[in-house]
């Protein structure tokens, strides 16, 4: 057996913006999460099983954001989740008669009809709708190790104007980890890889040992690090910094050579919500009747052309096992090369978003499978490994501070701050601003009046999701997320108003503390 | 994830702008003139708009979108009937909001959108608007111009930008990265023969920033490279000369130039579709 020169540590970022509506069914954007339970997280829990029922030794790591934690936790989303089944295993029967003509169409259905039937089964049956237990599992065994996020995914390069909206993002989000998993995070996922060195004191505060950043993070660093990305450093305050190795995470989704685009692997854009007859497919598609995605779909990429191939599932998986062989010869060379100038071994920090996996690259779940496998039995030269791991092992680390920065495009704010999105940035400081008044000036505040300050603290939170400012960039469901900023601010504002002039609309807080029922045990003294 | 949904969502959400939505997303404020009247008109109702707006805009907002409210009433009962464990349900609470268009408060707020770009927005509370008319005459807002002077910290110079009473907020160049800068919001009289006697009434200072960095530093003065041990707290420093390995750093970063230049052309934004990231949709 070759000695191991180096280190891969993946890591996958699972977020999803906190959507819940109790007050109506139509909400789309609620999908989000079902589609990412039936693509990315159970896809990814049953590799991990089957991984570990073959005996594969692995690492892996994963943040798992406390809006997604507290979705994944709530009991009507669950409800929904259930429903969303079932209809598309109605659909997938139906499914399975309409196509009997066609031999490798009927053969997609019924594999689609056997997928979500085992899903519903897996869901209800064995996880007890309880996705968390699943990820916490693997925790607790070993091989998975699952950092924490910001309360809800706030962007600090942003909010850090007043810096203590920025430690209650990191204080929420630790606490929100230590409900669901017993214990303490090690590391904390950036919400956007957004880097203020601010912000360090109070991930000290909080007990969190490293963070993930942009490579640029790293290589722009003050004094230049001397192993780049190679090697976390340690900002003078004392957290790590790990930086994303940049070969590998364009190799993987790269727009123009990146893995997905593999001409056998499914197409995600044709979809039998858009394809099948109008009258047939509409009870399966939005009330409204728009067209939507189902999760239904029979093609390929098959090339750059319109005209579309049927999907077939060995070829996408020959494909995935081709390219896992690849991304292990890349990762071996990469290391050699690397381990030849450096005096400790290397980390290659390979971070990706989790619904990449299954959810937009269908395949992803099973590439990773096969390449954990590969380099468990592969003889090469080195070996899979969490963050926490490596600096327990390697903790003599440079000191240098880490450079702003971000993962989005151009690397810094843009994404989060441009002309399309600007106008929100005020009433994200001045609510800010104003729930540290209301904290400072309510110390002791009990029943209604406390009340109503914690739902203020969740609706500022809710209000500084990243996600909104994203999509109003991205320029797709644009109304959604700028409604939702108004909603968060309109029902922070009224409630200030009320707490201060002390006459609080008790029914209204309670109908909005159900709408927003995120984070049930904060506390706003937070803000002090 | 949203996806191309782009058609979808334009249908089902139809043209919820309403006129002040619009007048707020871009960003234009009256004219001093017209603001100054505007604002004794409404300055007294900013407050009680604000806590008001969810009450009185609801009517006109549920005209304009009966649709989506009448599927609310529906789908509420169907949602009834599978919630059947909450038998009793409360009156909906109807509930519609606008963004403030002023929070009434002199401020001055800067943020780096990159490492040579800032932003800064700004408001006048309605109290110091008529402190300075009463100081510097009923005119003062429309015989002066609005002035924005950034200051450099550590490069320890400063310069000025004209700008207009139409914006409030204004995207500003900027020559260092990886420096503390500050802005002062100003005014400068338009004519010296005015009453004013200054030539530069200070009105607000923002926030400090640091720029971001946007290069590799390689400080060739560098003599010592500092190491700690996160285990012990232990602080070990090392001559650059004793590693001998450091020869090859230049290898290490050479690496990244070349990355650089072969994905330049992607971070693109109409590449983007996650709403967590940046992840290209287009696989093709």
């Amino acid at each position: 057996m070759q000695q191991k020169k180096g280190y891969v540590s993946f890591v996958l970022h699972a977020h999803l913006p906190f959507i819940h509506h109790p007050e109506s069914d139509d909400y789309l954007e609620e999908s989000w999460l079902y589609e990412a339970i039936s693509e990315t997280y159970i896809p990814l829990l049953t590799n991990f099983q089957k991984l570990v029922d073959e005996g594969v030794d692995f690492r892996i790591t994963m943040s798992m954001t406390p809006p997604l934690l507290s979705m994944l936790d709530n009991k009507l989303l669950q409800r929904k989740y259930i429903k969303y089944l079932k209809k598309l295993i109605d659909l997938s029967e139906k499914e399975v008669i309409r196509t009997a003509g066609d031999e490798r169409l009927n053969k997609l259905s019924h594999y689609y009809l056997d997928r979500y039937s085992n899903d519903l089964h897996l869901f209800k049956d064995v996880y007890k709708c309880d996705l968390i237990s699943q990820f916490k599992h693997f925790q607790d065994i070993g091989v998975l190790e699952i950092i924490t996020c910001g309360a809800t995914h706030g962007y600090f390069p942003i909010l850090y104007v007043n810096e203590k909206t920025v430690k209650a993002q990191i204080a929420v989000g630790v606490q929100t980890y230590e409900r669901y998993f017993g214990r303490k995070p090690r590391g904390i996922w950036l919400p956007e890889c957004g880097y203020v060195p601010e912000a360090d004191k109070y991930l000290k505060e909080f007990g969190i040992d490293y963070i993930i950043t942009e490579s640029h993070g790293i290589l722009y660093a003050d004094p230049t690090p001397i192993y780049g990305t190679y090697s976390p450093i340690v900002s003078p305050e004392g957290v790590v910094a790990f930086g994303r190795d940049m070969e590998s995470s364009r190799q993987v989704w790269s727009s123009i050579n990146g893995y997905p685009g593999d001409f056998n692997y499914r197409e995600f854009y044709r979809d039998i919500g858009y394809e099948a007859d109008y009258d047939y497919i509409k009870p399966y598609i939005a009330h409204n009747g728009v067209r939507v995605h189902t999760g239904i779909k029979y093609h390929r990429i098959t090339g750059k052309t319109e005209y579309k191939d049927y999907y077939d599932l060995q070829w996408a998986m020959d494909s995935a096992q081709k390219q896992a062989g690849h991304f292990l010869d890349c990762r071996t060379n990469q290391i050699n090369d690397i381990a030849s100038v450096m005096d400790k071994p290397p980390i290659i920090l390979c971070p990706y978003d989790a619904e990449l996996y299954g959810h937009w690259w269908y395949e992803g779940p099973y590439w990773l499978y096969i390449l954990f496998k590969k380099i468990y039995y592969d003889d090469c030269n080195f070996q899979l490994i969490t963050p926490s791991e490596y600096i327990d092992k390697y903790p003599e680390i440079q000191v240098a501070s880490p450079c702003r920065s971000s993962w989005g495009a151009n690397g810094y704010s843009e994404v989060w701050l441009n002309q399309t999105n600007d106008y929100a940035h005020k009433h994200l400081h001045v609510a800010g601003d104003r729930m540290c008044e209301l904290a400072y000036n309510y110390p002791y505040a009990k029943g209604l009046k406390k009340k109503a300050l914690n739902q203020c603290a969740r609706e500022l939170l809710l209000a500084q999701s990243s996600d909104w400012l994203f999509i109003i960039t991205n320029g797709t469901m644009v109304d959604y997320a700028k409604k939702r900023i108004k909603d968060h601010i309109g029902r922070f504002n009224k409630l200030y108003y009320q707490i201060k002039n002390d006459e609080i609309d008790e029914d209204f807080l309670k109908d909005i503390s159900k709408k927003d029922c995120v984070f049930p045990d904060i506390d706003y003294n937070l803000y002090r | 994830m949203p996806r191309k949904a782009k058609d979808n969502e334009e249908i089902k959400n139809t043209k919820k702008s309403t006129p002040s939505t619009k007048t707020l997303n871009s960003k234009k404020v009256e004219t001093s003139k017209k603001s100054a009247n505007k604002k004794e008109t409404t300055s007294a109702s900013t407050k009680k708009k604000e806590t008001q707006t969810t009450s009185k805009s609801t009517k006109t907002k549920k005209a304009s979108t009966s649709s989506k409210t009448a599927k609310k009433e529906t789908s509420k009962k169907s949602t009834k009937a599978s919630t059947t464990r909450k038998k009793q349900t409360r009156p909906a609470i109807n509930e519609y909001y606008d963004l403030p268009e002023k929070y009434n408060q002199t401020v001055v707020k800067v943020l780096a959108q990159t490492p040579k770009t800032l932003f800064i927005y700004w408001e006048i509370s309605d109290n110091d608007i008529e402190n300075y008319k009463k100081q510097y005459g009923e005119n003062f807002f429309e015989t002066t111009r609005p002035v924005l002077i950034i200051h450099n910290d550590n490069l320890n110079y400063s310069f000025e930008v004209e700008i207009n009473d139409f914006a409030n907020s204004w995207y500003l160049h900027i020559n260092d990265s990886k420096s503390n800068y500050r802005i002062e919001l100003g005014r400068r009289p338009i004519n010296i023969h005015s009453e004013i006697k200054s030539d530069y009434i200070y009105i607000a200072s923002s926030n400090k920033i640091e720029s971001p960095n946007d290069h590799i530093l390689f400080n060739t003065s560098q003599k010592m490279i500092y190491f700690r041990n996160i285990k012990t707290q232990q602080e070990i420093q090392k001559p650059i000369s004793s590693l001998s390995f450091i020869r090859n750093m230049g290898k290490i970063y050479d690496i990244y130039d070349i990355y650089k230049e072969l994905y330049k052309n992607e971070n693109d934004f109409n590449n983007l579709s996650n709403p967590s990231s940046h992840i290209s949709s287009q696989f093709k």
